[in-house]
């Protein structure tokens, strides 16, 4: 569950960012300083969430923690349409130039959703090194995982799902997908405690 | 294992830089990766015609005679002009979308010195080519404007006369020029009698032209189509308010301003291949929004209407 759950969020950091470059257009132009500002914010989403997730995941961590996680995301590709166009709008208005304009864009919009989504690989890493003691395999089976969930998020938007389905409603239906991968875990209890009454990191109780 | 290697090694030496082979009777004359697009310059020795290509053979962005650079070399930049036709008066203000070898605007500054020209070119290597190769040159009636062609008519608060929408990258329309969201804010732009031409290249019938038929019929009240005989190309025209919009005003039209404008092609000829959109429609098009517009797919996908 844990490897799926890795895997999805890797494809859809990537159908995402596919995905940006078609909300940026209309207001911000198909330049290389929209697909730059595009990139980099992606890239500044997932390493800070790659830092603090790796802090959060030192803290008890839980496939319940790890639902709300998931669950943040989810929520704002839900109601992306909602707010997408009236802040690409509004920025538009603002005419910061050709740099800053796309990028501001790109920051808020994208930068959140990133953010989570990176937070996932080393909570993922954390939750199951201290219940499996394999550490290296399982690090780099999560890492592969995550990178190959990208790759298909990456073939399966740019090639299939956006020549069937309008960018919001596949926005939208990503959203959905968080959601639901969500509740199972939220049912998982998998956790492991890392206070001072356990050695750090060796313990696992699943109950 | 060597053996691949030798072979890729044989590739690289087989296909230098440029992304195809010259006739012996071309001459490059400049090349480059620009931001956006490979962009080369070619001479034909023996026709005399300078030209910009992208990758593909047939992707031409226009071209010149070297003798007579004045003259316009290719159907589809003849063909846009008779889209002054449906205007009731001469244009003065003018916007192309999309630079090229900037062949089209040179040419109608030949005949209309008085109009202002406004031009949107994303790629400030392709302005560099047109002034070097093809004797474009900016004046305080002609700017080019180095800028995303969308973000130009978002911005602008200047209504036009004339607007050509003629912006490629490599074979496509980048899908935000395609859109109907983008045509209702050409629209906007519009004086009232206003006209819109379009310049959509469909190599043999597909469901992009269908589409593009769909959302220009969507965006605009009056719209009709010109094919051209020597190419791909088809040429959109619409209008909001024209009056002169039917074949018969169309064809007397374009009579009187071919020696008005002084024109050297034949606008009476263009105008009598006149079409009204109807002809192309087909209803189980999709129409192009910024939410939906799958157009390098559609490029090469068959026509539904056949």
């Amino acid at each position: 569950m844990i490897k799926f759950v890795v895997f999805i969020c890797g494809a859809i950091v990537m159908s995402f960012e596919i995905l940006g470059s078609r909300v940026l257009a209309p207001n911000f132009g198909s330049s290389v300083f929209v697909w730059g500002s595009l990139i980099s914010v992606f890239l500044a989403g997932l390493s800070a969430g790659y830092y603090l997730g790796g802090r959060l995941a030192d803290i008890n961590p839980s496939s319940r923690k790890l639902c709300l996680i998931i669950v943040a995301p989810g929520l704002l590709f839900l109601t992306f349409p909602l707010y997408s166009t009236p802040i690409s709008d509004w920025i538009f208005m603002k005419d910061l130039g050709v740099r800053m304009s796309p990028l501001l864009a790109s920051s808020v919009l994208f930068l959140i959703p990133s953010f989570f989504l990176g937070i996932v690989s080393p909570y993922t890493a954390k939750l199951m090194i201290c219940s499996l003691h394999t550490s290296g395999k399982t690090i780099g089976t999560l890492y592969a995982l995550s990178t190959f969930g990208s790759i298909i998020g990456t073939l399966t938007t740019s090639f299939y799902l956006i020549t069937i389905a309008g960018v919001n409603a596949l926005i939208i239906g990503q959203g959905a997908l968080l959601v639901a991968l969500a509740v199972p875990l939220y049912f998982m209890n998998l956790s492991c405690r890392t206070d001072q009454t356990s050695p750090a990191g060796m313990m696992s109780d699943t109950k | 294992m060597a053996s691949i290697f030798y072979l890729s090694a044989l590739c690289l030496a087989l296909f230098p830089l440029q992304g195809f082979a010259l006739e012996t009777s071309e001459k490059l004359l400049f090349e480059k990766n620009s931001l956006y697009q490979y962009i080369s310059v070619i001479e034909n020795t023996v026709t005399k015609e300078r030209y910009i290509r992208n990758q593909k053979r047939e992707l031409i962005q226009g071209g010149i005679y070297v003798n007579a650079p004045d003259k316009l070399l290719f159907e589809f930049t003849q063909l846009g002009f008779v889209s002054l036709a449906f205007l009731n008066g001469e244009p003065k203000d003018v916007l192309f979308v999309g630079l090229g070898a900037g062949v089209m605007p040179r040419y109608f500054t030949g005949r209309y010195s008085d109009a202002v020209i406004d031009i949107a070119e994303i790629d400030p290597d392709m302005v560099a080519v047109a002034q070097k190769y093809f004797y474009f040159k900016e004046n305080e009636r002609m700017k080019v404007h180095v800028e995303d062609g969308r973000l130009f008519v978002k911005r602008t608060r200047k209504k036009y006369d004339w607007i050509i929408l003629d912006a490629y990258q490599n074979d496509y329309i980048p899908f935000h020029l395609t859109t109907l969201e983008f045509l209702k804010e050409v629209k906007s732009r519009l004086k009232d009698n206003g006209v819109v031409v379009a310049n959509i290249t469909a190599p043999f019938r597909n469901k992009f032209f269908d589409s593009m038929v769909m959302t220009y019929k969507k965006a605009f009240p009056h719209f009709v189509i010109f094919k051209g005989e020597k190419s791909i190309n088809f040429i959109f025209v619409a209008t909001t308010g024209s009056k002169i919009r039917d074949k018969d005003s169309v064809e007397a039209r374009a009579r009187k301003i071919q020696p008005a404008g002084k024109f050297d092609i034949d606008l009476e000829d263009f105008a009598s291949r006149y079409e009204p959109s109807e002809t192309y429609e087909w209803g189980g098009a999709k129409i192009l929004t910024d939410d939906f517009a799958p157009v390098n797919l559609y490029q090469h996908q068959k026509s539904g209407a056949q």
